[in-house]
């Protein structure tokens, strides 16, 4: 979610409660000590936990999309500034101090809950941006491993017209090149094909099978020149240079190709990152808010 | 009668006084050339093939030249065959050798001849200027530029079956046949019967290959038997012949399926004997989208719900029709979708003739006999006057009324008013393109829509805007007659059409004689001006090049995701999933435009070709501008195939059906129905647009979206 100016009214709420809880803690804080256990500390907590809950019930309210229960948008503006306001009313309940394992264990998940959260913010601030901007070939994350096996396709066919596919550069052709002939005779697909030197068409194939098919079958594992722009756009300008110009368009074909591998290996990348996050996030604001409950409890029984 | 004696070829012959040479000389065994005359024709004399020398100063068209006493003819000295021959040369320059009938049988009287009078090239340069073809029959195929313009044709349509439907136009190299006042002849009063194209000497008039399909497992019907059917009767039994495949007898036995709904097929059936009942065998259900306005957990479920109980309790606050329009000469109650056809009655039509789905399953009550029949039989029973007479007889008698209380607001008309209407109401027959009624035009008669599909369009800077797609059980022409007495629309006939005409005269009597319908008919007009209105209103007038290159200026609602907000967590999916029975309508891929994602979803066109074609009406527009699919789909999937979008889809539901096994039982069975996106009309929201936590999923009215997002844009850089 991007948090642009119709953030306004939530952030002022928010700012406002804050200055409204800070304003009653320096007296407080002055006048004694801060204690949890104190009905102002109890008060904090109380509120503090409740902005826990709400924010966590977010992720229950997503589970129920088409209960009226609210604007989805509306949850998601309020998980984030309730959300911000939860660490200063935990410190305000804690009166900065953390006795006991059980509440040094919360205040460490509470820190790290809240800054997943910050910085999940900001990246779903940024990173859709982003990925709209440099991934214009996007696709729908699951259907990613589709794409690219119809892309490996699609390359094997364009590079029919080169050299027989997908097996590798056949005997015929070599052979019917050394007896002279200027066309391959390897069968009714290289009727299609275009003419060039056997040698042009072996250096094709060689820099077909041994550069783009690995770089296509697995272009997560980085270290091709492929997997890059700069690289790739060298490459090809290369193969361009070596093979006629009657092959320059399977060539840009093929590079358009790269291109499309790169945009989804990116898009994978950026997603994980859009969503990494959520995988401390969310099980840690669970564990803080069991053992808040727990910690509740404990405190108020004991 | 007085003998007359003369000379022919050197031959003393005697003959009748009055007869022609061309005769004379026949009688006696002396055969002259000829192509634009025949025995059961009155003699013309234009291709002057015939010619002769009666030593006279000019050769003589032997075929209009009367026998004299004393006359000596010579039908093969060099003058005339010399004339002969560039006779031949001249229409030989100027027909497509070979023609189609030389293609086809080898036997084109021109060509024909051509070759035995050794002219195998012309001197002559071709026309320059081509006359085309005109390929609008079902049964017959013209080819202009094989005509010779030898009027056999229109003497055998004039004289011999006295249709008087072919005729000349145009003067000169413009010169050709023509079909009443030059239409095209599928759009013509042409009855098909045929005798043009067997009188036709060349390729310009030949039988449709049609004739080669052949209709499976039926018996085949002798001519003679089908002469003996009160339908066939009038028809030409040279068509009958060349259409012999064409119609075949097909027997059912009582529970046999004739046909079921949804199928693709191109045939119409005419009983003979027997009863067949007609019927929706998919379940009345649709996925609805799960809530509504009471009670919390209504609000949490969706399902696919049946038109009884609760949900049936719903439709009622919803404009659903009285009936069901399906292509046979009953509608289906909507409570209860069942209707019977007996001996006389033909279904089918649209399917024949339009070749779209069957609306309707039918199947035998009794053991039935069936006329099974291709559309250039139908086509050619439907022009037939005699038996379209019969036709609109029967349906004057039998669906007339039905057919007017299939419409809500003529609900309350009396018997006795529409016994009196119907010796009035016409029914008109158009073909695919022919405009009904014009902008403009003086509003002279109202409508209801038989068969077909019609096409609402108003001008609107200089282009034609849809503005609605009306089918069978839609009316039309009230505005015009209710307001000035002039047409605000254009309608025209999408494919085959069958209106019922009501005369303007008698749509007024019919509004004085019935107050409620003039008051609820004005409403529908004055509801259907506001809509148009604002339909016109939300044309855009920004020039956007590649917003008019993906179609969405054509949109009346876009879901659009803000892609610079959305985070791709597929919330607004599975929110429309939720809603819809586990079913998205909504996919998040689509076009771009700026940062903004146009996602797979029904976009509400301003001109949707979905509906077109709908063969029992359930992809409609309610009172609104949204595209809704009724309950009674039957699941074919032509609009799913019609939306250029991809927007439609086709799903597998599991519902529970009569068993027709176990009479009283139900089982389970799976139905394909049509989904789209309904908008979530039942909730207040769209749920994807509900449930997107980013604020990211919008639906939109996209011209007035663009209109500010742009202005925004401007105001943002400057």
């Amino acid at each position: 979610m991007r948090i642009d100016r119709t953030h306004r009214p939530w952030m002022f709420a928010a700012l406002a409660i804050f200055a409204v809880a800070l304003a009653a803690y320096i007296p407080y804080s002055i006048a004694s000590l801060p204690r949890g256990g104190s009905v102002l500390g109890i008060v904090y907590g109380v509120v503090g936990y409740g902005m826990m809950l709400f924010a966590a019930l977010l992720g229950v309210r997503k589970k129920l999309p088409v209960w009226r229960l609210g604007r989805a948008q509306t949850w998601m503006r309020g998980h984030i500034w309730l959300g911000l306001l939860t660490l200063p009313m935990i410190l305000f309940h804690a009166g900065f101090t953390f006795r006991g394992p059980l509440t040094g264990l919360l205040m460490a998940l509470l820190f790290i809950v809240f800054l997943s959260g910050v910085i999940g913010a900001a990246i779903q601030h940024y990173v859709p941006r982003m990925m709209t901007a440099s991934i214009p070939l996007e696709t729908i994350y699951e259907q990613i491993p589709h794409v690219r096996d119809q892309l490996r396709q699609e390359a094997d066919k364009l590079v029919s017209v080169l050299f027989a596919q997908p097996e590798a550069v056949p005997e015929g052709v070599i052979a019917s090149a050394h007896a002279g002939a200027e066309k391959s005779s390897a069968g009714p697909a290289t009727e299609e094909m275009i003419e060039m030197e056997v040698e042009e068409r072996q250096a094709a194939a060689d820099v077909y099978n041994t550069m783009i098919v690995p770089f296509l079958s697995n272009p997560d594992s980085g270290g091709s020149p492929l997997a890059k722009a700069d690289g790739a756009r060298s490459f090809f300008e290369t193969l361009r240079r070596k093979l006629p110009a009657t092959t320059h368009g399977v060539i840009a074909d093929l590079e358009n190709l790269c291109e499309e591998e790169r945009q989804l290996t990116k898009q994978k990348r950026l997603y994980v990152l859009l969503h990494g996050w959520l995988f401390v996030h969310v099980p840690l604001s669970i564990a803080l808010i069991v053992l808040g409950a727990v910690h509740a409890v404990v405190a108020l029984r004991y | 009668m007085r003998q007359i004696q003369l000379t022919i070829d050197d031959k003393p012959v005697t003959v009748d006084e009055g007869i022609s040479v061309f005769d004379a000389a026949r009688i006696h065994g002396i055969a002259i050339p000829v192509l634009c005359h025949q025995q059961n024709e009155r003699p013309v004399g234009v291709c002057r093939v015939c010619s002769v020398d009666c030593g006279e100063k000019v050769l003589q068209a032997s075929c209009i030249r009367p026998a004299e006493n004393g006359m000596k003819v010579q039908t093969n000295s060099d003058k005339v065959k010399k004339s002969r021959r560039m006779i031949i040369e001249l229409l030989m320059s100027d027909h497509p050798s070979p023609c189609a009938r030389q293609r086809n049988s080898g036997d084109c009287e021109l060509e024909t001849l051509a070759r035995i009078e050794g002219v195998t090239t012309s001197r002559f340069a071709k026309r320059v200027s081509p006359r085309g073809q005109d390929d609008s029959s079902l049964v017959i195929s013209v080819d202009h530029e094989a005509c010779i313009l030898c009027d056999r044709c229109i003497r055998g349509c004039d004289e011999i079956r006295h249709n008087d439907v072919l005729g000349r136009r145009g003067k000169g190299y413009n010169a050709g046949i023509a079909f009443d006042l030059n239409r095209p002849m599928g759009n013509s009063s042409c009855v098909s019967c045929g005798e043009c194209m067997v009188s036709c000497p060349t390729g310009a008039l030949t039988n449709k290959s049609v004739v080669k399909t052949v209709l499976p497992n039926g018996v085949p019907v002798a001519v003679e038997e089908l002469k003996r059917l009160p339908f066939f009767q009038k028809i030409s039994g040279t068509f009958l012949e060349l259409n012999a495949n064409a119609v075949i007898k097909r027997h059912y036995k009582a529970g046999d399926i004739v046909c079921r709904e949804g199928d693709y097929g191109s045939t119409a059936f005419y009983i003979l004997e027997g009863q067949v009942d007609i019927y929706l065998a998919t379940t009345m259900a649709h996925v609805a989208t799960g809530g509504g306005n009471t009670g919390v957990f209504r609000k949490m479920t969706s399902h696919l719900v049946t038109a009884t109980g609760t949900y049936k309790a719903g439709l009622a606050s919803q404009s659903h029709p009285r009936s069901i329009s399906i292509d046979a000469p009953v509608d289906l109650a909507f409570d209860n979708p069942v209707g019977h056809l007996g001996p006389g009655d033909l279904f089918g039509e649209m399917t024949c003739m339009s070749l779209y789905p069957r609306s309707a399953t039918v199947r035998a009550t009794t053991d039935c006999v069936m006329l099974e029949m291709l559309r250039n039989v139908l086509d050619v029973i439907q022009r037939n006057k005699t038996l379209r007479a019969e036709l609109e007889n029967n349906y004057r008698r039998r669906a007339l009324d039905e057919h007017l209380r299939t419409v809500p607001l003529f609900e309350s008309l009396s018997a006795d008013f529409i016994e009196s209407l119907a010796s009035k109401v016409e029914l008109v027959r158009l073909a695919k393109g022919d405009v009904i009624c014009r902008q403009g035009d003086v509003a002279d008669a109202f409508y209801l829509v038989r068969i077909g599909f019609v096409k609402v369009t108003e001008q609107h800077q200089g282009d034609d805007l849809v503005l609605a797609y009306l089918g069978k059980g839609s009316y039309f022409g009230e505005i015009g007659l209710l307001a000035n007495g002039v047409r605000t629309a254009t309608v025209t006939a999408l494919d085959h059409v069958e209106l019922v005409r009501i005369d303007g005269t008698d749509f007024q009597e019919m509004l004085s004689r019935f107050p409620d319908i003039k008051r609820d008919l004005t409403a529908v007009a004055r509801g259907r001006e506001e809509q148009n209105s604002r339909h016109m209103a939300s044309v855009t007038q920004i020039p956007l090049d590649s917003f008019l290159a993906q179609g969405l200026m054509e949109a009346n609602s876009l879901l659009l995701l803000d892609l610079e907000k959305c985070t791709r967590c597929d919330n607004c999916v599975r929110a429309c999933a939720d809603a819809h029975d586990g079913v998205t309508r909504l996919i998040r891929e689509g076009l771009r435009f700026e940062n903004f994602l146009v996602a797979t979803s029904c976009r509400q066109c301003r001109d949707p070709l979905c509906m077109v074609g709908c063969p029992v009406g359930s992809i409609r527009r309610r009172n609104s501008l949204e595209v809704v699919i009724e309950d009674w789909c039957v699941g074919c999937g032509l609009c799913a195939r019609n939306c250029p979008y991809g927007n439609i889809n086709m799903h597998p539901f599991d519902v529970m059906v009569a068993d027709l096994d176990r009479p009283g039982k139900q089982k389970a069975a799976i139905k394909t129905k049509a989904t789209s996106c309904d908008l979530c009309t039942e909730l207040a929201e769209p749920s994807c647009v509900y449930a997107c936590p980013h604020d990211a999923a919008h639906r939109v009215e996209p011209n007035q979206f663009f209109k500010s997002y742009r202005q925004k844009k401007i105001a943002e850089h400057s």
